[in-house]
């Protein structure tokens, strides 16, 4: 019902079309990235009783952030104590 | 450092502020041609002869105005979010030294191999020597290996603080209780001036930093030579 008007609205007023475009990309992306945040980032704790503390398991080299420029993860040196 | 009636950034003496100097030139040119374009549409639609003005629909043009700016905006975005995540990544820093903000000074601790620590206290006016800059120099400068990665630890012994070189592109809060991490690498040799960023008391103009950028070989001269001193 929603997407016969979204449909119905679009073919009567095509400059519309674009905006669609744009502010749908912009919303899926940016809800795309809060829902990477939540669920991945290491200093995010959603299970207090199993990870209390998500950012004591991250590896030496592990990329946790979302882009890495200049920076070949894989090649960081492990050079911490185990515990 | 900064000069009288400077309207632009410093020099860059880091790689990261060198990005952040091309970034503001690629905004601002931006920036500069849309306000260019819209000046002009404004002199045109108030200085024209035309009489039928209030064109009240078109399609075509919806679609170019909408279109456009979102594409220019993202070209804005992609390089800024380059230079986001490049500041932020872990670089193997050679050396690690805390920057520790007290009114009204900063005190400044090399313990990586030795004990190595030292106050950085404004040099007052009437002291200057001559060819020296007012409110920039300092006692003790903080030293560094040039062309190194070096990782700075931000902190304070008493009220806010911020520990801020404009040349490198570095501004870092100095919070008591907290560790705020930063890192850059020195270009070239040199002086390199800041003050401190954050509000603080009385004397909060009055507490500069510089960090000198100096080879490796006198890096160590310089170390050794305040190690035995103390």
């Amino acid at each position: 019902m929603v997407i016969a008007f979204v449909t119905k609205t679009l073919k009567n007023h095509p400059a519309l079309i674009p905006l669609l475009v744009f502010i749908s990309g912009g919303t899926i992306m940016s809800g795309t990235y809060l829902a990477r945040l939540a669920l991945r980032n290491p200093d995010v704790s959603w299970d207090r009783k199993n990870n209390p503390e998500p950012w004591n398991n991250i590896a030496p080299n592990e990329q946790y952030k979302l882009f890495a420029v200049n920076m070949d993860y894989s090649k960081l040196k492990k050079d911490r104590p185990d515990f | 450092m900064a000069h009288p009636s400077q309207l632009g950034f410093q020099d860059a003496a880091s790689p990261v502020m060198e990005e952040l100097l091309h970034f503001h030139d690629h905004a601002l040119m931006i920036v500069l041609l849309i306000s260019t374009l819209v000046l002009y549409i404004i002199v045109a639609m108030v200085s024209t002869k035309l009489t039928n003005k209030y064109i009240l629909d078109s399609q075509e043009i919806e679609i170019v105005w909408t279109i456009l700016p979102a594409v220019i905006l993202i070209l804005i975005a992609l390089p800024s979010l380059r230079i986001l995540y490049l500041m932020d990544e872990v670089n193997d820093p050679h050396l690690t030294i805390k920057a520790v903000g007290h009114q009204w000074y900063w005190s400044y601790e090399y313990t990586d191999y030795e004990e190595l620590a030292f106050d950085s206290y404004m040099v007052p006016t009437q002291d200057l020597l001559p060819g020296q800059f007012r409110l920039l120099e300092t006692d003790h400068r903080m030293v560094v290996p040039v062309e190194s990665p070096t990782r700075i630890l931000v902190s304070a012994e008493d009220v806010l603080h911020s520990w801020a070189v404009p040349s490198l592109g570095i501004k870092m809060d100095a919070v008591p209780g907290r560790l705020n991490q930063t890192a850059f690498i020195t270009s070239r040799p040199g002086l390199f001036y800041g003050q401190c960023s954050e509000i603080c008391g009385a004397n909060h103009s009055f507490m500069p930093i510089v960090v000198e950028a100096v080879p490796l070989k006198h890096f160590e001269e310089w170390s050794t030579l305040l190690l035995q001193d103390a």
